[in-house]
C-alpha cells in the first residue's frame, strides 16, 4: 500500500520517539486521571445545563447554598487541570501516531479515526472552555454554549469507545504489580508481528538523505540513563504543573485560594459593591429604564396584580441573607443581600405553594431576560428580591432597582433589573 | 492526533469481551446524542468552523507542539554527556511548567489588551504577574539545581 521507504521512515521515527515515559503503563496511569477529570467535567456540566434548561420532572436541591458554586468551581478547575493531563497523556502515546502500516484494514481505520475524533474534540473542548472564561467569543466561528454541550457527548462517547478498544491493555497495566517486571521495567506488550512492520535484523537499510542523517544523529543520542527516575520525574512534573495551575487560578472559585489567585480571570472583591459583574447595565442597555424614578415591579397571579415601587418594596419585611453569586464561567463570591422574600411577594397575590414563576428583566432581546423559577426556589426562605448588596444600595451593574437572588442557582438565572414576576 | 494501536495477541477474557460490548454501545449511543444535539442546537453553517478548529487542534498539537517537545527532549538527552541527569530533569520540569502557564496566561493578556466587556473581567495585571512567575520559577529552578549538585558532591565525597 505504501512504499518501503515511507514504511521504514515511519518505523525509524517511531523508534526515535521512544522514551521511558512513553509506555503503556504511563498511558493507563494518566488515562485514569484524565478519564476521571473528563467525567467530573461532564457530570458538573450536565448539572449546570439542566439548572438552566430543566426537564419538566426535574427537582433541584437548594441546600447547601454553595452547591452550584462548588459544582461549577469544580467544573472549571477540573477543566483547567485537563490541560497538563491531556498533554501528558498525548505525550505518552505520541509514537503510536507513526505506526506502520498506517492503516491495516477497516477496523483499524475506524479505530484510528475514533481516536482522532476523541483527541480533536478534547483539545477543542478544553480550549474553548478556557477562552470562554476570558469571554473571548470573537475567536469562535461557532456558538460557544451549544458547541461545548454537543462536544461533551462526543468526548464521553469517544472515551467509552476508546476504553472498549484498549480494555485488554488497560487491564494488563492497571495494577502496578502486573505492569512491571522483576527488574522494575515496564513489561512489553505482545505485538501482532504479522501486521506491524517489523524489519528483520540486518534487513533495515539506512534511510538516505537529510532524513537519514537526522535519524542516525538521533540514533547516536544516548538512552536516558535512569528510566525509572525519568518516569518518576515525568509524573512529578505533571503533578507540579497541575498544582501550580490550580493554586494560581482556582481562587476565582474557591475563597481559600484567593490569596494566590494571580492568573484567574476574576478576582474576589473587585467590582461595584465589591463584587464582580458579568453583564453591566450599559451592556444590557437598561441604564435609562433602571434609573427611572417611576420604576415599578409588577407581581401578578392571573387577574390578581400588585404593583410595587422601590419604596414600597423597602417598606416590606426585609431579610438579610449571605448567598454566593456563582457564574457559569466558574468564578463565584459570597455576598450579603437584603430585601423582601420572594415568597412574601407571591403570597401577596395569593400564589399557590407549588407555583412556578416567570421573572422578566428590563433588558430586552437577551436569552436570560426572561427566567423561570421552580417552586423549590420560589418558596425558599433565602430567595430574595434583593434591593441591597453588601450593606449598600444595589449597584446599577448588579441589577438596581431590584434583582433576584436564590440559593444554588447559576448567576445567569439571578435575574437583574426586574420588571415583573408572574405566577405560571 | 495520537493514534496508538497496542495489539495484545492474548485473547480477551469473556468478562473483557462483555464490557467491550457494553462500552461500545454506550459510546456509540453518546456519539449519536452529541450529533443530535449538534444538529438541533448549532446551525449547519457553523459546522465548517468546528471542523476547522478540530483540524487546527490536531495540526497544532501533533504537527507543531509535539515535534518541538521531541526536539527539546533530544537536545537535552544529548547534553547529558556533559550535564548531570538530575539537572536535566529539573530543567525539563521548569520548562514544562513555564510553557503550560504561558499557554494559559498569554490568551488572558491578549484578550485584556483587546478589551473586555467590563473592568471586573480580567482585572489583574497578568503581564506583570506572569513576569513575576517566570522570575520565581527561575529562582526556584536555580535553587533546586544548586541543592541537587550539593547533594551529589557530598555523596561523592562520602564515597
Amino acid at each position: 500500500m505504501i512504499g518501503g521507504g515511507v514504511q521504514r521512515f515511519l518505523f525509524e521515527f517511531r523508534r526515535a520517539l521512544a522514551a521511558p515515559s512513553r509506555n503503556p503503563r504511563m498511558a493507563v496511569v494518566l488515562g485514569r486521571l484524565l478519564g476521571f477529570a473528563f467525567l467530573v467535567c461532564f457530570g458538573t456540566g450536565l448539572y449546570s445545563h439542566f439548572l438552566q434548561d430543566p426537564l419538566p420532572w426535574m427537582h433541584f436541591a437548594t441546600r447547601p447554598v454553595f452547591l452550584y458554586q462548588l459544582t461549577q468551581g469544580i467544573h472549571i478547575t477540573a477543566g483547567i487541570l485537563c490541560f497538563p493531563l491531556l498533554f501528558a497523556k498525548l505525550y505518552s502515546v505520541f509514537p503510536e501516531l507513526f505506526q506502520t502500516p498506517p492503516v491495516r484494514g477497516i477496523r483499524h481505520l475506524l479505530e484510528r479515526g475514533s481516536i482522532a475524533l476523541f483527541v480533536a474534540a478534547s483539545l477543542v473542548e478544553i480550549t474553548i472552555g478556557l477562552l470562554n472564561t476570558y469571554q473571548w467569543y470573537e475567536l469562535f466561528p461557532f456558538p460557544f454554549r451549544q458547541t461545548h454541550f454537543a462536544l461533551s457527548f462526543v468526548i464521553i462517547g469517544s472515551l467509552a469507545i476508546h476504553i472498549a478498544i484498549k480494555l485488554p491493555v488497560i487491564t494488563k497495566y492497571w495494577a502496578k504489580k502486573d505492569a512491571y517486571d522483576d527488574a522494575g521495567e515496564v513489561r512489553e506488550l505482545d505485538r501482532d508481528e504479522g501486521e506491524i512492520f517489523q524489519p528483520a535484523a540486518g534487513e533495515l537499510q539506512p534511510v538516505g538523505g537529510v532524513t537519514g542523517r537526522v535519524l542516525s544523529w538521533i540514533d547516536r543520542t544516548p538512552e536516558p540513563p535512569k528510566p525509572q527516575a525519568s518516569r518518576r520525574a515525568f509524573l512529578t512534573t505533571v503533578g507540579i504543573s497541575a498544582a501550580a495551575l490550580v493554586g494560581l487560578t482556582a481562587g476565582q472559585s474557591f475563597r481559600i485560594l484567593d490569596f494566590s489567585n494571580v492568573f484567574g480571570p476574576r478576582k474576589n472583591g473587585i467590582g461595584p459593591n465589591a463584587l464582580p459583574v458579568n453583564r453591566t447595565a450599559k451592556a444590557a442597555s437598561v441604564i435609562e429604564k433602571a434609573s427611572a424614578a417611576d420604576w415599578t415591579l409588577t407581581v401578578s397571579n392571573g387577574d390578581t396584580r400588585r404593583v410595587f415601587s422601590r419604596a414600597e418594596l423597602l417598606a416590606l419585611q426585609q431579610y438579610e441573607v449571605d448567598l454566593p453569586i456563582a457564574c457559569v464561567e466558574g468564578w463565584s463570591q459570597t455576598a450579603t443581600w437584603k430585601g423582601p422574600r420572594l415568597r412574601d411577594l407571591m403570597d401577596s397575590v395569593g400564589a399557590d405553594a407549588n407555583a412556578s414563576i416567570r421573572a422578566t428583566s428590563l433588558e430586552e432581546g437577551s436569552l436570560y431576560a426572561v427566567m423561570s423559577m421552580k417552586p423549590e426556589y420560589v418558596r425558599d426562605e433565602l430567595t430574595l428580591v434583593a434591593l441591597e448588596l453588601n450593606g449598600d444600595t444595589l449597584d446599577l451593574d448588579h441589577g438596581y432597582p431590584a434583582r433576584m437572588i436564590a440559593p444554588g442557582r447559576p448567576g445567569v438565572l439571578q435575574t437583574k433589573w426586574l420588571t415583573s414576576l408572574e405566577v405560571l | 492526533m495520537t493514534n496508538e494501536t497496542l495489539v495484545d495477541t492474548s485473547a480477551p477474557s469473556a468478562a473483557v469481551r462483555r464490557w467491550r460490548v457494553v462500552l461500545m454501545v454506550l459510546g456509540i449511543g453518546l456519539l449519536v446524542v452529541g450529533g443530535l444535539v449538534l444538529l438541533a442546537d448549532v446551525s449547519p453553517k457553523r459546522y465548517l468552523g468546528i471542523l476547522i478548529w478540530f483540524g487546527g487542534a490536531l495540526i497544532i498539537h501533533d504537527g507543531i507542539v509535539a515535534p518541538i517537545v521531541f526536539a527539546i527532549g533530544l537536545v537535552m538527552r544529548r547534553a547529558h554527556r556533559k550535564i548531570p541527569f538530575g539537572v536535566i530533569v529539573i530543567l525539563q520540569a521548569a520548562l514544562v511548567l513555564g510553557a503550560i502557564m504561558t499557554g494559559i496566561v498569554v490568551p488572558e493578556i491578549l484578550k485584556k489588551s483587546i478589551g473586555t466587556a467590563n473592568e471586573t473581567l480580567l482585572p489583574l495585571n497578568y503581564s506583570t504577574n506572569l513576569a513575576v512567575f517566570y522570575g520565581v520559577l527561575l529562582v526556584v529552578t536555580a535553587a533546586a539545581i544548586g541543592i541537587f549538585l550539593r547533594v551529589i558532591a557530598r555523596r561523592e565525597r562520602a564515597r
